[in-house]
């Protein structure tokens, strides 16, 4: 049954077997929970952050509390034509769930935080703030290391003690 | 003695530069020999758009080192000494003194390897000839190759060496601020002169108890052209809060990134650009940690330093 689970979802079976199967991914049934585990692995695999704990019964929930849309479903005949990323083969598969059940089992109880990437706020204008009250410590931290004042000296350090309008209006 | 000079630049600096013209790269050398080498005492102000301060400079010069002062002359009388590997900052409003140590090594200097990257990023020529201050002056000015980095028009004394002048512009040749001394006199300058005038002996010290340190997990998904890490360190701030620190150069300018936790800051984040002349800092939240990334480099340079902060536990 696993390694039918897997060719599911590489696109693999046709539509008769994968209705069959789709009908037996029955909630809370271990072909279900298979199910998950391997869209996890793949999406481990792939780098894809996973999503917070409890996503999919927030998801179940809203759902759940939709009115049913009466449409007709869209026939599709084929394989799937989404591009296939990786092809866990049955093995692959059971190979990566150990090593995710074993990295589960070892990781700390504390979640550790995702990681953030960089490309999130890509807005070309930022918003424009006055300069922070602690301004003046980063400024002389950062003073120190700025290759300029080998050429001008302490010149530059000046910026280091400035008072700031909108600190001043603040006070 | 001006071939001397010649041949000492080229075998100095490495094969990129030589497609500067040696003057130019001999005049760099000359006004950072005059900034480590001449004492002297002046009057020097402060532009940029907003705000123009008058400020006072003293240097004093021997054997064991040098000691280097810095009045502010308009409002709080602020005083910033100097010394080889210290930088105090004498706040008489806030009765404190901030500390600033270096342990690693001196103030960065442009060796010839940096004198090497800054060739790389910058086109250097000679400019005009101009009088400042009683002085006559050659500008030697340095041209971004790209818009991350901004230019600059330094204005020595021909006899010393000794800067007198130096405008910041942007790509678009726009002054962004200026320092320029407005009376200078070289030599003559005692130990007393650079004594800090304010008794601190009662005033609060904050130290910022730099070290270096790496910041595990902390990086930059990737950097800005030019610009490579120069040093990481860890240090405190301003109500001794914890902070790593990543500084970021392409040999002239210089872009630092501070990360803090979120916890425990008295003052609420305000993610977002603020601009001071030259000096951006940007302000954002990454893994529960504040970013700010603060730099004499064009808003969109400190901007995209700062969207390329992660963390990869």
């Amino acid at each position: 049954m696993k390694d039918r689970i897997s060719a599911l979802m590489d696109g693999e079976l046709d539509d008769r077997s994968a209705s069959e199967l789709i009908g037996n991914l029955t909630h809370g049934s271990e072909n279900a929970e298979a199910w998950r585990a391997y869209h996890l692995i793949r999406d481990a695999l792939r780098g894809t952050a996973p999503l917070s704990a409890g996503f999919s019964a927030r998801v179940a929930w809203k759902l759940a509390d939709e009115p049913t849309v009466l449409a007709p479903r869209r026939i599709r005949s084929g394989r799937s034509d989404s591009p296939r990323w990786f092809t866990l083969s049955a093995v692959a598969a059971s190979f990566a769930a150990v090593a995710l059940v074993g990295w589960l089992a070892f990781a700390p109880q504390q979640p550790a935080p995702a990681p953030v990437l960089a490309k999130a706020p890509a807005a070309e204008k930022p918003l424009i703030v006055p300069m922070p009250s602690s301004a003046n410590d980063y400024l002389l931290a950062h003073q120190g290391f700025s290759p300029r004042v080998s050429l001008q000296g302490m010149a530059p350090y000046v910026l280091t003690v400035a008072e700031h309008p909108a600190e001043a209006a603040r006070k | 003695m001006k071939l001397g000079a010649y041949a000492l630049t080229l075998a100095l600096v490495s094969g990129a530069v030589q497609a500067q013209a040696p003057e130019t790269l001999a005049w760099l050398r000359k006004m950072q020999d005059a900034a480590q080498k001449l004492s002297y005492t002046g009057t020097f102000v402060y532009q940029n758009a907003g705000r123009s301060e008058t400020s006072r400079i003293t240097r004093f010069v021997e054997a064991s080192g040098d000691i280097e002062k810095l009045e502010v002359m308009d409002g709080v009388p602020r005083e910033i000494v100097r010394t080889k590997d210290t930088v105090r900052c004498y706040l008489p409003g806030a009765r404190l003194v901030k500390v600033d140590r270096r342990t690693e090594r001196g103030f960065p200097a442009l060796l010839p390897e940096r004198i090497s990257a800054v060739a790389k990023n910058y086109d250097i020529s000679l400019g005009e000839t101009r009088r400042i201050a009683g002085y006559d002056c050659q500008a030697v000015v340095l041209t971004p190759k790209d818009n991350l980095r901004y230019g600059y028009r330094l204005y020595a004394d021909s006899a010393s060496g000794m800067l007198l002048r130096a405008v910041t512009f942007d790509a678009g040749g726009e002054q962004i601020e200026q320092f320029m001394f407005t009376q200078l006199v070289i030599g003559g300058v005692t130990r007393d002169m650079v004594k800090p005038r304010h008794a601190s002996r009662s005033w609060r010290v904050e130290d910022a108890e730099a070290s270096p340190a790496r910041a595990a997990g902390w990086g930059l998904s990737s950097e800005l052209p030019g610009f490579q890490k120069v040093v990481e360190l860890k240090r405190r701030l301003s109500d001794s809060r914890p902070a790593a620190q990543m500084v970021y150069s392409d040999g002239l300018a210089a872009v630092s990134v501070f990360i803090e936790s979120v916890e425990g800051r008295l003052e609420p984040v305000r993610p977002g650009m603020a601009s001071m002349g030259a000096i951006h800092m940007y302000t954002r939240e990454v893994a529960n940690h504040v970013v700010t990334v603060v730099g004499e480099a064009p808003a969109a340079s400190v901007q995209r330093i700062a969207n390329a902060v992660e963390y990869r536990p």
